[in-house]
Order: C-alpha cells, then structure tokens, then sequence
C-alpha cells in the first residue's frame, strides 16, 4: 500500500496508516518569520495597550473608528496576501500565531479581523484568477477596503446547501442578477467586498442546487441591516445583507460557477484554524488570570491557590491548552509544508478550540466566583466573548459529524471496493488485493509510532491501541450501517471524537519530543508532564468512547426525545 | 538632518523581581529575563523620526537616522524593531555589558561619530537599568560639542535646535548650535514635543512612539545592520567603574493601616521620626 495512500493526516489514520513524515519534526516558522513576527507582536501588543480597551468596545457594541484604522496601519489586514498582491504573505503557522495574539487581546477584534481576512477574502486567495486577485487583493491588504463572508441565510445555517439567495444570468451572458438576503453576517455593516454564495439553478425539492460564488462589491447596491445585539464579541458587526437586483459582472464569479459548495466548504476549512488559534489566545488570557486570582484571594487563612481543587482546574487548563496549541500549530505545519486536505485537522481544531476555550472560561469565572459574575470585573466578558466559538464557523455538532463521515468515507470505499470485487473478481483483482494489503496490516499488527522519544513510549503505545481501536470501530459500524451511517449520529460522535483525542496525542507527541531531543529531559520537563496529563484524560475519554460504541443506550435516548417532542414539555410537576 | 541615535537593550523593569544574584554576588544572572529597548533610548528615536520628517507624511525620511547599540548578537533584534520604525541604518557594537561603562561607551561613540559625522546625536537622559545617566554628558565633553539634557521639547531652527527643559518652577530653553548632543526625558513622545522644519506647528503627533508596521517590519530585514568591533572604535577599553558586589535590596517590610489622620501624623513624628 502506498504511503501516501491519503494525502491528509487523519484520514490515513481512519485507514490505521500512521503518517509519521507528517508528524516529525515538530512545524515550525522559518528564523526570518518568527523574527518578523515577534517584532509585529511587540507593536500589537503595545498598540492595544495604548489604544484599546475591551470593556468599553463591550459596553459601546462597537470597535472605535481610530482603532480599527490602527491596526489597518499596522498591516493587521493582509497577513496571508501575498506580497505580489500587497499583502504580508505570511505562512499558515505564522497567520495563527498572529490571530492567538489578537485573541488574547480582544475578541470583538479578532473575528473583525478573522472575519476579513480568515474567511472574507479567503475565497479570492484560493480561487480567484489573476485577474480578480489584482482588482480586489491590494486594496483589501491595506484594509482600505474590508471584507465579508456571506453564506447564512434565514432557512441555510448549517445546511448551506439550502441557500434561496439567487443568481440569474442576464439574457446578453454578462452579468447575474442577484436577488435575496443573508442574516448574522460578520462585519456587514461597514465591508466593502462581499465573498456571497447564490444559487445559480431553479428551487427543486430534493434536489441538490447549484451554488455559485460571487465576488460582490458593495456599490453594486448591497444594503445592510441595522446591527444584531449579541450575547458577546459586541463590538464586531454582525448584519442582514439584501440583495435587490444587484447586478454582479460575470467576470465576478469566484472559482467555476455552479461549484460554489465547494468554495465556501474549502474557505471555512481554512478559516477554522484561525478561529482555533484566536482561541489560544483566549485562554492564555483567562488562565493568566486564573493564577493571578488564585495567588491572590485568600480564604480559610490560605491563598485559594493552595487548595487541591483549585490547582487540578489550573493543571488541566494547561494541560488542555497545550494540546489545543500542538494541534493548531501541527495543522498550520501541515498546509505551510504544500499538505492539500487538511479539512479533517482543521476542524477538529475548531472543535477543539472552541471548547478548550470555553472550559477555561467557565472554570476561570468559577475560581473568580463572585466577582467573576460581577460587570465590573473582566470574566463575564470573556465567556459572554468566548460562547461564539461553537457556533459559526459550523457548529460544533455539524463539525463532529463531518470529521466522521469523511475520515470513515475512505476506508468506505475500499469497503465497497471489496464488495464490488466479490461480484467482478476478475476487473476488481487489483482493488481486492490492495485492500487485502492494507486489512492484512491492521490484523498483524497497527502501525507503529516509531519516532517518539523514548520517554513517550507509554502515551506513544496509548496512540498505537487506540489507532487500531479507530479503524476496528470504523470497519465494525461501516459493516453494520452501511450507507445508513450518514444518520448515525450517536456513532458519528463517538468516531469523530475518537479521532480528536488521536489527533491531540499526536500533535502532543510530535512536540514535546521536540522539545526533549532539544533541551533533554529537565529543560522538556513542564512539555513531558503536560503530555502526560493530557494523554491521561484522553485516556479515560478513549476507553469510555470504546467501551460505548458496544454497549449504549442511544436508542432509548431517541425514543426518550421522540416523546418529549410528543409531550412539548418535561413531563412531570411533584403536584 | 542626520542623526545618530543611541539605543540600549535593557532588562524589562516590570520584570524586575526576575533579576537573580547568585550566592557569590560577583554579577547579576541575566538568564531568564525579558529584555526590551531602554524606554528613554526609544524616545529619542523617536523624537530623531520626527525631527527628520514631514509629520504629515512619516513615512518619508527627510535626512538620516543611524541608531547604534552595544551589545551581542541578540540586540540585533532591538536594532531590526528600529529600522522597523523608520530609521535607515542600523550599527552594533559587538561587546556584552559586562565590559562596558559610560565612560567606555561615550570613548567609542565618539570614535564613531567621528566616522559618522552626524548632527545631532540623541539618546535617552538614561538607562533604565543602571540609571547612570552618564553617556550624554560625557560624549558632549568629549566631542566638545554643545549639549542639552532631559529635553522635553526639541524645534528645529535652521542650524540649531531650540531645547525645552522642565526645570523647578518652569521651563528652561537652550538654543543649541549643531552639531550638538541632546538627551531626551519621556514628554518629547507628547504630541507637539517635536517639530521638524517641514512639520507644520499646527500638527498633533499620537501620543508615545510610533509602532513597528508589518510590511516596515519586513522591509527593515534590507536596511544595513553592521558590525563594528569595539576595539576598531577605541584602543583603551578600560572601565573606570568596577563593581565591587551585588546584593538584592531588603525586601520590603509590610505595611501599616493608620486610624486617622492623627494617628498619621503622631507615627510620622514618633515612629519614622520623618516630622
Ligand atoms: C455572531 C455571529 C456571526 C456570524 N457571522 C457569519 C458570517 O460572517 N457569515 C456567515 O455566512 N454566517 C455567519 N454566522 C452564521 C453562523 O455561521 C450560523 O449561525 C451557523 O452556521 C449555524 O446556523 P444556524 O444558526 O442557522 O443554526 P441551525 O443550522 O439552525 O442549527 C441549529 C442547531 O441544530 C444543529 N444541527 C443542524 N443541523 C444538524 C444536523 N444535520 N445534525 C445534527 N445537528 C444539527 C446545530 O448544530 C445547532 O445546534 C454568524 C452567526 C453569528 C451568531
Ligand atoms: C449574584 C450573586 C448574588 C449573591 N447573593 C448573596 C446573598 O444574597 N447573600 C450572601 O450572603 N451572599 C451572596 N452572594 C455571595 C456568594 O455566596 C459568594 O460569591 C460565594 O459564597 C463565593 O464566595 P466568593 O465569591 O468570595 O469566592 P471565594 O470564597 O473567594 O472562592 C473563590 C474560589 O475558590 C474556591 N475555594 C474557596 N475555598 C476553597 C477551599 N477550601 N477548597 C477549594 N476551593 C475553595 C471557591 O470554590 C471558588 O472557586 C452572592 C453572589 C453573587 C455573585
């Protein structure tokens, strides 16, 4: 079987082939780039110590004009455009550490930024022609213009496919008619540049519509809504958008038309990654002020850092936060080294990301206690701040079940490669035996993870087990459910995060042995420990996600929702 | 205008309790501890960024700024935040700070400004971390130039500088004649602490220095950085301050919550003794 049997990390994982070459070393930024970047940050950091302040862009549900044109001074703008189109061109791994600063800093800035840059403009990076790059590219780097990513609508939040926002070619071919509206759409009440994704064929019932993507300036007679008034990130803007017979040139169409799905599903790959770095940031915010309080707050003639509880939330915080780093920086590794798929790493990131975040959050706010909830102090911010997360960008569920399905969605093939083998023998030969191959390894034995240092070699055999358990799952509910496995969702969840925590113990592994053949054991001691306690609690997750996947009660929850829809209600009142 | 900057990379003071002194107090551990641009150094760089600049449009240089430190390989770094902001031209003098005093220092940027022939050499009235205070004063001696300390305001006039200083009860102006040696204090990074002869009087700059761009940032990466050695600058590298031992101050008794005002007063007196 060829070593490159799948071009991406995890989806080989899902076939038990441990892609090590992708692991080791550990990514890292070129000298020049973390020198350009360290020095960057030095600014961001002073700029927002001089000029920005979190509480008041909450309280004023808006970023102030001199501040947005700061960082837009700064060059905040166009971090990956490259420099031929006026941009920074900074690599993926570099761009993360960008966005974990600002998401430190403040998050109504960061998914400004985010929004513009992460998603908005990602489409004319990926897919624009030469052509599209030089109109819209340089004016968006320097921020003169801003960007905006417009694909929810009021019936298409997660099922993006079901978008009525139209497009209709005008009889002489040069242009389409756009006609429709999108809802929440970040930084829709100021962007100039719209990234807008129609359909570009007749409303049929069960039938897949062909989206398009669209490059749509805002002179074009794009309106805006007034601003939504949000739970957090109250200073970004988040609008309507209406299309009334916004004529859009056809030079304007962003990729081929029709295959706009794949545009928007592509740009979101990408952007997630952002969205998990700002995340980072985020919690190395809220954990600094987790230990700051809990030296500082006394109670029971002790500082409350002292007490055993107190101290396991801010070890797991660390140990969680270590691995969330590790496998964003992995993943930003993979694209800068030319990886094309990383969709499964990214979103699992997001995931990952959002939900580290949103722990640390609620566990700093709990050892604030009373002041945590209290305006005047900043915690209550920052998880109004940090909710967000888990929705846009997909939302966590859909992301669960996209990383399942499409890690399963290889070795589902080759299951139906078998089954197509059995009726054609003789064409389906070749197909048989590499898929003989590849069984013949998973029995024999997993693959190894044979690069580790050798103080790893307890979580590396952990990794090993629960690699062969993943595939064995896979193969085991692939045999069952066949294609029904799409509605699977109990299933679905339980690969999916079967897959994160391997991805977590990967990304670990990878980088803490780095660390230890760089500075020895002692110099690695807080990477070596932190791994050890983050293996320790996927650990228990992998064994209880196995142990599952047998026995659950999954059908007697389905039954139990069924009738409360029936009920409309908690059924039952002590009177 | 051509100016010369000095710029010293010292040890974070919001990190201070990170200094160490090993048990033999013969030096300071400097492992661990954060370094950044002395502040005083960075306003004077920035006061030379206005002084050779239009401030309606900074991004062009009017005139030359060269900053110069001594220090190892690391405070390049410092050097590249620099050119970053605007200056062109970047030296080091290679040597650790161990083997330097003001003196020493002000011996080898006189061989250099005597390479360099700027008009105006800038730097911060002091080092934040051993607070000398002394490198301004003795360069001017040395050069037998004119000089003006802790300047809080700097116009340029044609051929001079005209120099606030805050003094007791006022502000002293001197009119330097250049080439002069100017030691700057925290309020030229005001907004109408500087003006060039382009800069109109009317212009408000933003409060503080100016902060290192992206695409400045990468650009800085072709300005010149070079490497002097510093016995290419002075042939006598003595120090005329040697340090004897180091020792942390005593740490810092708790205080004390008083009743009133009475009670205030009546410890003064009897207690510190300070009425
Ligand atoms: C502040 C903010 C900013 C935003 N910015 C943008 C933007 O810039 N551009 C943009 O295009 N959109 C933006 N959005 C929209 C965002 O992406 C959507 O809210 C998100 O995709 C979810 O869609 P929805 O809210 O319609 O929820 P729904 O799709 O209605 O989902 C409701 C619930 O059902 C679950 N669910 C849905 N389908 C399934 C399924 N198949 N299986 C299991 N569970 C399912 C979801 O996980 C969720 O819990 C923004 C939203 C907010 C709140
Ligand atoms: C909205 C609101 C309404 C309130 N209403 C009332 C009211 O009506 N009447 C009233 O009397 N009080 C009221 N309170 C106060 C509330 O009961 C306290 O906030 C709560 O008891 C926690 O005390 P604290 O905030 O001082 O936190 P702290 O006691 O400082 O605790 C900080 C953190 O340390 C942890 N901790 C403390 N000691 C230990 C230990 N020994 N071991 C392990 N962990 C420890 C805590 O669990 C917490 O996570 C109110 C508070 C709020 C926010």
């Amino acid at each position: 079987m060829p070593r490159n049997i799948e071009q991406s990390f995890m989806k080989a994982l899902f076939h038990g082939v441990i892609a090590e070459e992708m692991l080791f070393p550990f990514p890292e930024m070129s000298s020049d780039e973390r020198e350009n970047v360290s020095l960057l940050l030095d600014s961001v950091r002073r700029f927002f110590g001089a000029n920005v302040d979190s509480a008041k862009i909450d309280r004023a549900c808006r970023i102030p004009p001199e501040v947005l044109s700061g960082l837009k001074d700064l060059g905040l703008m166009g971090l990956q455009i490259p420099a031929q189109h006026g941009g920074a061109g900074l690599s993926s791994m570099a761009y993360a550490r960008v966005m974990q600063e600002v998401g430190s800093l403040d998050a109504s800035i960061a998914v400004t930024l985010g929004a513009h840059q992460s998603i908005g403009l990602k489409g004319i990076l990926l897919f624009g022609t030469e052509e599209q790059k030089q109109r819209y590219l340089p004016r968006l780097a320097t921020g003169e213009h801003m960007a905006a990513f417009a694909l929810t609508e009021p019936g298409a939040g997660s099922d993006a496919a079901a978008v009525k926002t139209r497009a209709e070619l005008s009889p002489d071919g040069k242009h389409y008619v756009l006609n429709g509206s999108k809802i929440w759409i970040t930084n829709g009440g100021f962007a100039d540049v719209f990234t807008v994704f129609a359909r570009t064929s007749a409303l049929e019932e069960g039938k897949k519509p062909r989206l398009t993507a669209f490059i749509v300036d805002r002179s074009a007679g794009v309106k805006s809504g007034p601003e939504e008034h949000k739970l957090g990130i109250r200073g970004s803007s988040t609008t309507e958008l209406f299309f009334e017979d916004v004529r859009v040139p056809v030079e304007n169409v962003l990729g081929e038309a029709g295959k706009g799905f794949r545009v928007a599903m592509e740009v979101l790959n990408s952007g997630r990654l952002g969205l998990a770095a700002g995340s980072i940031g985020a919690c190395q915010t809220l954990v600094r002020m987790a230990i700051d309080r809990v030296q500082e707050r006394r109670a029971f003639g002790r500082h409350i850092g002292g007490f055993g509880l107190i101290k396991d939330k801010i070890a797991t915080m660390l140990a969680q936060i270590y691995a969330l780093e590790s496998m964003t920086y992995l993943a930003a590794g993979l694209i800068d080294a030319g990886v094309v798929d990383y969709s499964l790493e990214s979103a699992i990131c997001k995931i990952v990301g959002s939900e580290t975040l949103w722990s640390v959050a609620n566990e700093t706010l709990q050892i604030a206690a009373g002041i945590g909830y209290m305006q005047d102090y900043p915690y209550e911010q920052l998880l109004r701040d940090a909710r967000i997360n888990l929705i846009f960008e997909g939302t966590n569920e859909i992301l669960r079940a996209f990383v399942a399905l499409s890690g399963m969605s290889g070795p589902g093939r080759a299951l139906e490669d078998v089954a197509r083998a059995m009726r054609e023998p003789i064409k389906g030969f070749g197909l048989l035996s590499d898929f003989a191959i590849r069984k013949a390894r998973t029995v024999l034995g997993r693959e190894r993870m044979t690069r580790t240092h050798p103080l790893l070699s307890r979580e590396a055999v952990l990794f090993e087990e629960h690699t062969g358990q993943l595939v064995s799952i896979t193969e085991a509910v692939l045999r069952k459910h066949g294609r029904d496995i799409a509605e699977m969702q109990y299933v679905q969840k339980r690969v999916a995060e079967i897959a994160m925590d391997l991805f977590g113990i990967a990304a670990c592994l990878a980088r803490t042995t780095r660390a230890i053949e760089r500075r020895g054991e002692e110099g690695a001691r807080r990477e070596i420990d932190l791994t050890s306690i983050y293996t320790g609690m996927a650990q228990r997750r992998l064994k209880q996600l196995v142990a599952d996947v047998q026995d659950n009660d999954d059908e007697l929850r389905k039954a139990v929702a069924v009738r409360a829809y029936a009920d409309r209600a908690y059924p039952f009142d002590v009177l | 205008m051509k100016i010369l900057v000095a710029l010293k990379r010292v040890a974070d003071p919001d990190n201070a309790n990170k200094v160490k002194i090993p048990p033999s107090g013969d030096r300071i551990d400097t492992a661990g501890l954060e370094w950044k641009p002395n502040p005083f150094d960075e306003y004077a760089l920035e006061a030379a960024l206005r002084l050779t600049e239009d401030g309606k449009a900074p991004k062009a240089r009017a005139g030359e700024v060269v900053v110069v430190t001594f220090g190892p390989k690391e405070t390049e770094q410092t050097l590249r935040a620099a050119l970053a902001t605007g200056a062109d031209r970047a030296i080091r003098v290679d040597v650790t700070d161990d083997k330097l005093d003001g003196a020493l220092v002000a011996r080898a940027l006189k061989a250099l400004v005597e390479r360099e022939k700027p008009d105006v050499v800038l730097m911060g009235k002091q080092a934040v971390d051993g607070d000398s205070n002394q490198v301004g004063q003795s360069l001017a001696e040395l050069l037998d130039w004119p000089m003006a300390t802790f300047a809080a305001t700097i116009q340029e006039e044609q051929g001079a500088l005209l120099v606030g200083r805050e003094v007791d009860g006022g502000v002293a102006v001197l009119r330097v004649r250049l080439p002069a040696v100017v030691t700057v204090d925290l309020r030229i990074v005001a907004p109408t602490s500087v003006y060039s002869l382009k800069t109109a009087r009317t212009h408000k700059y933003n409060d503080g220095v100016r902060f290192a761009a992206l695409p400045a940032i990468m650009a800085s990466k072709k300005k010149p950085l070079a490497e002097v050695k510093l016995a290419d600058l002075t042939a006598d590298s003595g120090l005329k301050v040697q340090y004897h031992g180091f020792e942390p101050p005593p740490a810092r008794k708790a205080g004390i919550k008083v009743k009133d005002v009475a009670d205030l007063v009546a410890r003064l007196k009897n207690e510190a003794k300070v009425l």
